[in-house]
């Protein structure tokens, strides 16, 4: 996300002067970094931005720290290699899961970011298109630690989904409302995590948006806070995104504005509602949906709809990519960030997806 | 046990096609001890004398007394010895045909005291004699870490080739430091400072006989206050790079560069000699190749080692930006010691320039020496500098080479040149 809900005005964006506050670590309307280099690294003197996230990422395989990338050599403790120089990647900077072969996410930071507030979890049963959880969460930038906060919200999250198994009483509407409480009730965990990670005195407290897509037994309920999204791309019919995002955008959209208009606009990425310590109300809208036949579900950040915002496209992208793949979940995934990438990687970028 | 800490400043940020980075790295010690007492060896100390007839006989004295002065910072325990040199070196104390050192205790000090009283003016100077000797008395004791000497002269190497002294200095070079003095006008700044340099010592005049004492006392003070014996700059680079040079910028200007020996392909070792409780900065240079905009990767580490074992580090990162704010900012600390050590050659170069009677280049190295020091605010520097030029303008460096010169006065510009001055924060 580039984007804060609040601001104290305080001074103006360098590049499109709107207004900013001090605490701000990125412009809200236009995305411009404030004060690069100095802010992230206020006490140390020498010009180090490092900003390493403050947790470690235990459900990450380790093997993903492997020789360095460039040279192939060992990587040392400082993350450097000891033969190159090259640094290798953050775990937190890039990392993919793959709960089931059917199921699969990868999280990177992008291009133009100096960190990956994104964040997500994933779960999955073994038999192909039984029961999948996909959680994505974005942090907010212009907050503090939203990175781990993001993250330490989307495991919670995932946790609760995969614990529940209440179905109600069995029939259809029962089972979908039921799903959808324990979506209700997966952000309510993930709020918490964001409360638990924000220091009481910040003066920016960290925020993210939510979005969560259950799949069990040919119902998929998908529900969301903020600006990322769930899409349900079937392959023998229409596209439909499954989410509505809080957002400025979509309240424009919603009074008639065409979605290109109101999208490219400068307030296109201020969201209404997010998770966070001054979150007015953290209650995810759901929609639930039957799956008759085969398709993809698509849950992603911003980083990923912001070069291709409509559902038509959207699919139409998601269906080459997945062709050009073999329509393997994860390389699909991993392809589609490096698209996105490709488009000028202006944001963290998470896909996660689900083979029905 | 000291304690060091490592602290890295620079602009790691690099423009697109940008190989060079530049770093300036502090590295601090505190709680040294005394030399000899912190139980990784023994502390050794000689004192060396000139007693060439050039001294003549109030010279002797004053040496000798400087000495007894030195003796009596010498901490008990500290082994240690005396020679007095002239065109040879003869072991004044402990008095023996053959290479030898003693504890210092309140026997040994009294007889030391006693020996050097007998001192007298005689014969020419060899320096490179005086330091093969106590290169073989150091060598008596195998229990030494730690092994200084002091060296004072009041005249030019007359009795040796500058060959044999050169060949001299490099036999002993690394077998003990030393810190060199110069009393009076009639000794060669650059033979002295070879010397020091060589030996990680420090060179200074002292314009009188009577100072002599008081200066001798506080060098063995500062040699009894380094607890630390001996310890190692490591400097890595990543395969490809190039080590541009290695520079202590702090407290003095010493290129280290050609002191470099290989730990392995990608790290070398320079010596810096003991460590009492001080800081010193280093500027390190790495070249490197080019990335592609927004990749990182570590240009050098630097860190302090004590025999094998690392005790402080610090990291010199490079990453490409096409963030001109960026890229084009300037580390502070990487400017003023690159100001400062073209102080230092600007103040050498317009003295040789000088005393080879080309005045041109001597005042325009020597304004450009004036200009330097105002701009890093080294007002010592502006001091002794006025006692060579008058200044007509500190900023834009136009000055007139003075018409007297005290020559004491110019030779203290000369030893005092690669004296540095910290950062203004």
């Amino acid at each position: 996300m580039d984007v804060a809900m609040t601001s104290t005005t305080e001074t103006v964006c360098p590049s499109c002067g709107g207004p900013v506050s001090e605490a701000d670590r990125f412009c809200e309307a236009c995305g411009t970094e404030l004060n690069p280099g100095s802010a992230t690294s206020p006490t140390t003197p020498a010009l180090d931005t490092d900003t390493e996230p403050t947790i470690e990422i235990s459900t990450v395989p380790v093997d993903q720290v492997g020789p360095c990338q460039s040279c192939g050599g060992t990587v040392g403790a400082e993350g450097y290699c000891e033969t190159c120089g090259t640094k290798a990647a953050k775990l937190r900077d890039h990392f993919e899961e793959q709960p089931a072969p059917w199921v699969a996410g990868v999280c990177d930071r992008g291009i133009r970011h100096s960190r990956n507030e994104d964040a997500m979890a994933l779960g999955a049963d073994a038999e192909p298109g039984s029961r999948a959880l996909l959680v994505v969460c974005d942090g907010v930038s212009s907050s503090l630690d939203s990175d781990v906060a993001s993250l330490a919200a989307a495991r919670a999250a995932c946790e609760v989904l995969q614990a529940g198994h209440a179905k109600g009483l069995g029939t259809d509407s029962s089972r979908g409302s039921a799903i959808a409480a324990r979506l209700k009730a997966a952000a309510d965990a993930a709020s918490d995590a964001v409360l638990d990670n924000t220091s009481p005195d910040s003066p920016n407290p960290a925020s993210c948006t939510f979005v969560a897509a259950v799949l069990e037994d040919g119902l998929l309920v998908a529900g969301n806070v903020g600006d990322s999204r769930a899409y349900w791309f079937p392959d023998e019919a229409e596209p439909v995104a499954l989410t509505v995002d809080d957002s400025w955008a979509a309240e424009l959209i919603a009074t008639g504005i065409s979605r290109e208009e109101a999208e490219s606009g400068p307030h296109a990425h201020a969201i209404t509602r997010w998770l966070g310590k001054d979150a007015p109300d953290h209650t995810p809208r759901t929609t639930t949906i039957h799956v008759t036949g085969p398709g993809w579900l698509v849950v992603c950040s911003d980083g990923l709809w912001n070069y291709c915002s409509e559902a038509a496209p959207l699919a139409d992208l998601v269906r080459q990519t997945a062709a050009g793949c073999g329509g393997e979940p994860k390389a699909t995934a991993s392809a589609l960030v490096d698209w996105a990438n490709a488009q000028g990687g202006q944001d963290n970028i998470t896909v996660a997806l689900a083979r029905i | 046990m000291a304690d060091f800490t490592a602290t890295v400043y620079q602009n790691e940020f690099l423009p697109d096609g940008g190989t060079d980075v530049h770093a300036i790295v502090t590295v601090k010690c505190t709680g040294a001890g005394a030399a000899g007492q912190s139980g990784s060896g023994d502390a050794g100390e000689i004192i060396i004398v000139d007693t060439s007839g050039s001294m003549g006989r109030d010279g002797v004295q004053a040496a000798a007394y400087a000495a007894q002065t030195a003796l009596d910072q010498i901490l008990d325990g500290v082994w240690f010895a005396v020679i007095s040199g002239n065109d040879r070196a003869q072991l004044a104390f402990p008095p023996s045909a053959e290479p030898v050192m003693v504890r210092m205790d309140s026997y040994t000090r009294q007889a030391a005291k006693d020996a050097v009283s007998r001192f007298y003016a005689d014969g020419g100077t060899a320096m490179g004699t005086w330091l093969r000797l106590a290169s073989r008395v150091f060598a008596t004791v195998p229990s030494l870490t730690q092994k200084h000497a002091i060296l004072l002269t009041d005249g030019e190497n007359q009795h040796e080739t500058p060959e044999a002294l050169t060949q001299a200095i490099q036999s002993v070079t690394g077998q003990f430091q030393c810190d060199t003095r110069g009393v009076g006008v009639a000794w060669q700044v650059d033979e002295v400072r070879r010397i020091a340099q060589a030996l990680l010592g420090t060179v200074d005049i002292i314009p009188a006989p009577d100072q002599l004492a008081a200066e001798f006392s506080k060098l063995i003070q500062n040699a009894m206050g380094r607890g630390v014996a001996q310890a190692d700059l490591r400097v890595w680079a990543p395969q490809g790079a190039e080590v541009l040079f290695v520079r202590q910028v702090a407290p003095t200007v010493e290129d280290l560069t050609a002191r470099r020996t290989a730990v392995n392909p990608l790290t070398g070792s320079y010596p810096t000699g003991s460590w009492g409780d001080e800081s010193r900065d280093y500027h390190v240079a790495i070249r490197l190749a080019a990335k592609a905009i927004g990749q990182e990767q570590l240009a050098a580490r630097v860190q302090l080692v004590l025999g094998n074992d690392v005790v402080a580090q610090s990291l010199v990162k490079a990453l490409w930006s096409a963030d001109d704010a960026l890229t084009t900012r300037i580390s502070p600390e990487v400017a003023h010691y690159t100001g400062q050590t073209e102080l230092a050659q600007a103040i050498q170069d317009g003295l040789a320039a000088k005393a080879a009677g080309d005045t041109a280049t001597a005042t325009t190295k020597l304004g450009r020496a004036v200009q330097l020091a105002a701009a890093t605010g080294n007002e010592e520097a502006t001091t002794r500098l006025r006692k060579v030029v008058d200044i007509d303008d500190q900023e834009a460096g136009t000055v007139r080479l003075k018409r007297t010169v005290e020559k004491a006065d110019e030779m203290a510009l000369d030893t005092a040149s690669t004296k540095t001055t910290r950062v203004r924060k």
